[in-house]
């Protein structure tokens, strides 16, 4: 069943691709619609396979550094939100706050503050800190009123309670807010680019579309979102394996 | 062993009148009851008449609206520091990601004490579990994973014993069986006991003395002795005496 399931997806894709290439092939959607072939041919082309992972490196550092900084920060303000309840009103709003900010704003802002060059991690962080600030906070909570009144009369402590209890049941929550967030740090690494980084792939995406480079631009977007399905996957697989143990 | 005193308890809630208003209602009591060392106490009583609320006073869960709950002279929340209470519910509330042997150390890690490899082998060993000790309690069934919920709730020896319908989502027959187990078990160390049922029969079977509850409020309606010898038989439930308390048990709950 599975390996014909894997069939029909691998038709899928092969169809997709094949629509794509003859879409290109016959400029049914204008003269600016490459195909395939021409983009996967920018790969086989060395100066530009060096150009592009030298940039994906560059996306994916501050990318990572933003995610990590984002994620620790947004998950240790839920636990104190969680542990102090008399904060969690206040840190909820500032939260919402911080999400409610354009990126396209906060850019210009970050360029004076943080720098070019850190930027792109500054905008990354953003939206990661207010998604793991949300999934961490309902992950805590979602251990069942059983188990928290069995932790009660077991005599637990506040510290026990936590560490053996709703940090583990929070693991599900916390994991699909890392998925969600994983592509958020993409994009804000990417935009965080545009404001006149030394490099990365938001400056080549830049640079091509803006010199009219059209393959070289598809084959940008297209490292982009296998980095973003990628990261997306894994965390996913993890979710997955929590879920199943952690149920 | 734990000694119970309940004085003039009452539990009241709000309850939502209309869009705005909310008016108070008794849930609870006044209810008086008084149980003895190492006496094994069966609540029963129709639905919403406060037993859980009753087990959840003794556990320090909940806090009566007036009266007072005293465990050997003090609150309930002594017996939790002193890792002295033991509690099963009627939902397993096992910790999944642990396997059976982990679920039976967690109240030793909570108490701060190293887990005795001994004891956790005989709990294991008493409830019938040898064999399933790294299982994970979704890998177990029903009857498995509630006799691993009333061992743990055993595993440090606790003074006072509180089972919240503790066989109540499983099928008669392994419920019967359990029942059994439990008496077994509970002989190995006496402990101060109160069972909340929605059974006659367990309560029977298994209780020195029964209390049966009234409609809301809750107040005890009949409150009697066991007159059976322990160990309790499978013969014990065909006799016309097992059959003439079930009865009067069964009249005193249906009377409003």
């Amino acid at each position: 069943m599975t390996t014909r399931r894997f069939f029909f997806a691998l038709l899928g894709c092969a169809g997709l691709l094949a629509t794509w290439e003859i879409l290109g092939r016959y400029r049914v959607l204008g003269s600016t619609f490459p195909t395939l072939t021409e983009v996967l041919r920018v790969y086989a082309n060395g100066p530009k396979r060096s150009l592009l992972l030298r940039s994906a490196a560059a996306t994916l550092r501050s990318a990572t550094i933003g995610y990590g900084a984002g994620a620790c920060a947004g998950a240790l303000t839920a636990i104190l939100a969680h542990l102090v309840p008399v904060l969690r009103r206040g840190l909820d709003r500032m939260a919402v706050l911080v999400n409610a900010l354009p990126v396209i704003a906060l850019g210009p802002v970050l360029i004076i503050t943080a720098g070019r060059r850190n930027t792109p991690a500054a905008l990354a962080a953003v939206p990661v800190f207010f998604l793991l600030y949300v999934s961490a906070g309902i992950g805590l909570r979602a251990a069942s009123r059983q188990l928290g009144m069995l932790f009660t009369t077991l005599g637990a402590s506040r510290q026990q309670r936590l560490l053996k209890l709703e940090a583990i049941a929070a693991l599900p929550a916390l994991l699909n807010g890392m998925k969600i967030a994983a592509g958020s740090a993409m994009i804000g690494a990417i935009v965080g680019e545009w404001f006149g980084a030394p490099g990365g792939l938001g400056v080549v995406v830049l640079n091509s579309m803006q010199n009219f480079q059209i393959p070289l631009l598809w084959a940008t977007v297209l490292v982009i979102a296998a980095v973003t399905i990628g990261s997306y996957g894994l965390l996913d697989l993890a979710e997955r394996a929590a879920r199943r143990r952690i149920g | 062993m734990a000694k119970l005193a309940l004085h003039g308890v009452t539990r009241s809630y709000l309850r939502r009148t209309g869009p705005r208003g909310k008016q108070p209602f008794v849930a609870l009591g006044p209810l008086d009851l008084q149980v003895q060392e190492g006496e094994f106490i069966a609540l029963i009583g129709p639905s919403g008449c406060g037993k859980s609320t009753v087990l959840h006073l003794l556990a320090g869960l909940d806090e009566p609206t007036t009266g007072d709950v005293q465990i050997n002279g003090q609150p309930p929340r002594q017996l939790q520091a002193q890792h002295a209470l033991g509690i099963a519910f009627q939902e397993h509330a096992l910790l999944p990601w642990r396997t059976v042997d982990g679920n039976l150390r967690l109240p030793f890690e909570v108490a701060g004490l190293p887990p005795p490899q001994e004891r956790i082998r005989e709990l294991i060993a008493l409830t019938g579990l040898n064999g399933f000790e790294h299982a994970r309690p979704a890998e177990l069934s029903g009857g498995m994973r509630q006799r691993v919920a009333i061992a743990r709730a055993l595993t440090l020896n606790p003074k006072l014993l509180l089972l919240d319908e503790p066989f109540g989502a499983l099928d008669a027959v392994t419920r019967l069986r359990l029942n059994f187990e439990l008496e077994r078990i509970w002989l190995q160390s006496r402990p101060t006991t109160v069972m909340v049922t929605h059974s006659v029969e367990e309560a029977v079977l298994l209780a020195d003395r029964i209390i049966v509850l009234t409609e809301r409020p809750g107040r005890v309606r009949i409150d009697i002795v066991v007159p059976f010898s322990r160990p309790r038989s499978a013969t014990l439930m065909r006799t016309p005496e097992f059959h003439r308390l079930a009865d009067e048990l069964t009249a005193g709950l249906a009377a409003v």
